[in-house]
């Protein structure tokens, strides 16, 4: 992926990723040494740094290395996918490629153990299903009750994986709760979740305030 | 200022000297007077590093020889180890750091230009006048020393018995200071041999530094005449070689330090039959409880509360000394009051009594001078160390009472301070360091429990029967590998962690794996001095690299790697080995040419960064060498650093470079030999066989 660089930057991102142990500056500075090493045995000739700023999915944490940043032929960033991209829209003519594989948004489940528990579906429902997700946990997603291949609590992909309407009906019932399940739920619209394309949030309160800024700051300046 | 300002020497600072200025000190460091920073050197001597540590204690304290002999050693009585067992010993550690360092003192003496075309004379080479005049003369001041004694160094040279202090050790300290171009007048004694006004005309500043060279007596019947001595004249002819006048039945009067050296010397001077009396009992006696040990050790009686009633004599001649039950010493306010059963009276034979009560200023250099006296003190401000003349400064007992010599040392700083800001025309007050500073609190209790109990290294003295014979110093010097063992027990407080929180984005690592429960995460992670143990366990652990450690750089060993690797030879017979080595196993002797022992204080402290770095720098083989199981000064160390090893060995299977290249060696113990080089030879061994690694 790398090898036809001469000059890469291995790019940390300090915040979620660090957090996972999987992207922050450390991690950074690991592949960055591997990759060295790599290219010493392959005798080419490589320059291979790190740097990490706090975040990679707002420009201000990034902004201020710019400059450094476009020095280079290659940017690996180690941010989680999202990082990536947006990076990649502000960085010209350099290309960033992922130095890590996002896999899913997770929990801390113990130290070291990262465990799926939403997946961003845009249409709510745990508080009707006892606060766990079975759009995220459940195998095939299913909004009415266990498959067939519910075993004693576990899943039939993998003795690994909990069911999760195994998980509803037990903490349902804990709740006192569980006649809320013959409640009769219209059919949900996957239009909020990935089906309905890219999603993008504008939160109007804080637009309008920051619109009118840029308003007054225009007027203030003048015509440029 | 003149450019030949900076050929002054720069005092060496010891890794994170600046950040430690901006934290609590160690409770050692806060109690010593000086604020030598006792944590840093005796990290320093952990490592081998002698001469380094050497520096960090002459930094203040320029008599360090002197006090490694003779100091009170408050860091003792207040580290933090006492909790867990013993002390570390650290004024031996000291005397060991300063005894191998002799060469190098001796050869980094040399002259300091003297850049500031003014000059000061300084009264008095006790420890706050020969302070003084180093630090004066270190800032380019032409400095004159003014001694009444044929010799330097004060109550150091005049009163102190050999036997505490050889003068082979301070003529080391005072060499090192006179060799920076002081100026010195010895034999000559202000207010006899010139006057203090006119040495003041004479001077830019002068310094009065006498101490307090005058016994106090007493006033009972019998008092005058031969057969009683006071302490000082006693001890002046003990120092300089005269035979005192004593009999065959020595009483001293007074429980302090002096009154031991009193008694004490006396028993070096043949006498079999040394008695003390004092007012106070066992528990208040004045004087350190290891020289009341060491008094009792050598045959000297001590009578607690009785109090001096009267001398009797027979013909003039001294039959002893009648004395008072004491009743009790300190009224409720612990004041001293003393109150006494005039009804018991008992007589201490004795044909010889030494008083040693106490002691004054010996004060006729300020007879017909401009220095006010307030009922025979010199008038002062502690805030300037002014007399109230104004070019006139004091420093040391003579105006701070009886005390110790590195509380002297302490003192003559601040005095030279001041000094130099008084003659750069620059305001004093408000500019004098702070004597008290904040500290680290006591360990808690459940961290103390963590620590594994290991007592302290022995310190040997001659047996007491030997000792008493000569007046020769009795107690011998820490060999290496005692230093370094006793030096390893040193907790490292103050030493440790530290997150910056700028980086730190509270993923709760570092509270995961500390063994002491140090951090604690709120919006992000603090960890707690009075917890941490400086183990460097955190550091590598960090996924943001916020974390550092005041005591030495954590990007140190990755960052020197490539220099100490140098340039690897591409017919090399023998692979290179890099060894990081824990401390306790430092300064091993003999390990393989091809070996780059590399110490660390704990291997708990290497990051994987460091060992990848190894091998890119050209490392064949990387050997952890830790402690042998349960000898480890930390606990709940191995199981991480095994994972990071596990770690670097899966990383490196990705560039197939063999995991074996990279192993945790550990012998069963580190007594009897070496067992370190011989596994450091063996896993060359191991390595050659996998073949040393080509490089394109």
């Amino acid at each position: 992926m790398v090898k036809d660089f001469k000059k890469v930057l291995v790019f940390g991102c300090n915040t979620c990723v660090a957090i996972c142990h999987a992207g922050g500056e450390k991690e950074a500075e690991t592949i960055a040494t591997l990759i060295r090493m790599r290219a010493a045995q392959e005798g080419k000739q490589m320059t291979v740094n790190h740097l990490g700023v706090m975040r990679h999915c707002e420009p201000e944490y990034f902004e201020p290395v710019m400059d450094e940043v476009k020095k280079y032929d290659l940017v690996l960033s180690t941010a989680c996918g999202v990082g990536v991209n947006f990076l990649s829209d502000r960085t010209g003519t350099v290309p960033v490629y992922p130095g890590i594989n996002t896999s899913f948004y997770g929990a801390v489940e113990a130290p070291g153990v990262f465990k799926e528990l939403c997946a961003g579906c845009g249409d709510c429902i745990v508080h009707m299903t006892g606060g766990i997700c079975p759009v995220a946990r459940c195998a095939k997603t299913l909004m009415n009750g266990p498959c067939g291949g519910t075993n004693k609590g576990k899943c039939e992909i993998s003795r690994d994986v909990d069911c999760a309407w195994y998980l509803i009906v037990e903490r349902m019932t804990k709740l006192g709760t569980l006649d809320k399940l013959s409640a009769i739920i219209p059919p949900r619209n996957w239009s909020t979740a990935r089906d309905g394309g890219p999603r993008r949030i504008s939160m109007e309160h804080i637009r309008e305030f920051e619109e009118k800024e840029a308003a007054k700051t225009e007027t203030a300046g003048g015509k440029k | 200022m003149a450019p030949e300002d900076t050929c002054t020497a720069e005092p060496y600072r010891p890794y994170g000297a600046e950040i430690k200025e901006t934290r609590p000190y160690s409770p050692c460091r806060a109690a010593c007077p000086a604020h030598t920073d006792v944590q840093a050197y005796v990290g320093l001597i952990a490592q081998g590093k002698y001469t380094e540590a050497f520096e960090v204690i002459t930094s203040v304290n320029p008599i360090a020889s002197v006090c490694s002999m003779i100091c009170h050693h408050p860091c003792e009585q207040s580290c933090r180890r006492c909790g867990v067992d013993e002390p570390l010993a650290v004024r031996h550690l000291k005397r060991f750091a300063i005894e191998k360092s002799k060469d190098y003192r001796r050869a980094k003496r040399k002259l300091v230009q003297k850049t500031k075309g003014k000059s000061v004379g300084i009264i008095g080479s006790g420890p706050s006048g020969l302070t003084a005049a180093r630090d004066l003369a270190d800032l380019g001041y032409s400095v004159t020393l003014y001694e009444k004694h044929p010799v330097l160094g004060g109550m150091l040279a005049a009163a102190i018995p050999p036997y505490r202090l050889p003068r082979e050790v301070l003529k080391e300290d005072i060499d090192d200071i006179i060799s920076k171009g002081v100026e010195v007048k010895t034999n000559f004694e202000i207010g006899k041999d010139a006057k203090l006004d006119d040495l003041a005309k004479k001077h830019d500043a002068v310094l009065v530094a006498i101490g307090l060279s005058l016994s106090r007596s007493l006033n009972i019947p019998g008092v005058e005449g031969p057969g009683v001595l006071l302490a000082i004249p006693y001890l002046e002819d003990v120092a300089f070689g005269r035979k005192p006048a004593l009999g065959k039945k020595v009483l001293v009067i007074g429980g302090g330090n002096v009154a031991m050296d009193v008694a004490r010397s006396a028993r070096r001077l043949g006498v079999q039959n040394v008695e003390m009396v004092c007012l106070e009992n066992e528990q208040e006696i004045p004087a350190w409880k290891w020289e009341v040990d060491e008094a009792v050790e050598e045959a000297i009686k001590i009578n607690y509360r009785w109090g001096p009633k009267a001398v009797k004599r027979e013909n003039g001649k001294v039959l002893g000394l009648e004395v008072t039950k004491v009743l009790s010493v300190f009224d409720a306010n612990k004041r001293f009051a003393p109150t006494f059963d005039n009804n018991v009276t008992t007589l201490l034979e004795a044909d010889t009594i030494i008083i040693t009560i106490g002691q004054m200023s010996k004060n006729d250099l300020f007879d017909d001078s401009s220095v006010k006296m307030d009922k025979g003190r010199v008038t002062w401000n502690p805030a300037t160390q002014m007399s109230s003349s104004k070019n006139i400064f004091v420093a040391g007992e003579v105006v701070t009472g009886p005390g110790s010599a590195i509380a002297a040392v302490a003192n003559g700083r601040r005095a030279a301070l001041a000094m130099h800001l008084y003659i750069q025309g620059e305001t004093i007050e408000g500019r004098l360091p702070a004597q008290e500073k904040e500290t680290i609190a006591q360990m808690p209790s459940e961290v103390v429990e963590k620590i594994s109990k290991q007592p302290r290294m022995k310190i040997k003295h001659l047996a007491p029967e030997v000792r008493v014979k000569t007046m020769d110093h009795f107690e011998m010097g820490y060999s290496e590998a005692e230093a370094l063992e006793e030096a390893g027990r040193c907790r490292g407080c103050g030493g440790g962690a530290v997150v910056d929180q700028k980086k730190c984005m509270a993923c709760l690592t570092c509270m995961r794996v500390c063994p002491y429960g140090a951090p604690v995460v709120t919006s992000v992670s603090e960890i707690r001095p009075e917890y941490c143990q400086a183990c460097g366990l955190c550091a590598p652990e960090c996924p943001a690299q916020a974390i550092s450690m005041v005591s030495y750089d954590v990007k140190e060993i990755r960052n020197s790697l490539p220099t100490i690797i140098g340039k690897v030879d591409a017919d090399r017979q023998e692979p290179v080995i890099v060894a990081l080595m824990c401390t306790h196993h430092a300064k091993v002797i003999g390990v393989p040419n091809n070996v780059k022992a590399i110490p660390v204080h704990c291997t708990s402290r290497i990051d994987i960064l460091d060992m990848l770095k190894a091998f890119e720098s050209g490392a064949d083989g990387v050997a952890i060498i830790r402690c042998g199981s349960g000898t480890c000064k930390y606990r709940d160390i191995e199981p991480r650093v095994n994972a990071r090893v596990k770690r670097v060995q899966d990383l490196l299977g990705m560039l197939k470079i063999e995991s074996n290249r990279l192993e945790i060696l550990s012998a069963a113990s580190n007594n009897g030999g070496n067992p370190y080089s011989a596994l450091c030879a063996d896993f060359s061994e191991r390595v050659k066989k996998l073949g040393l690694r080509a490089r394109k």
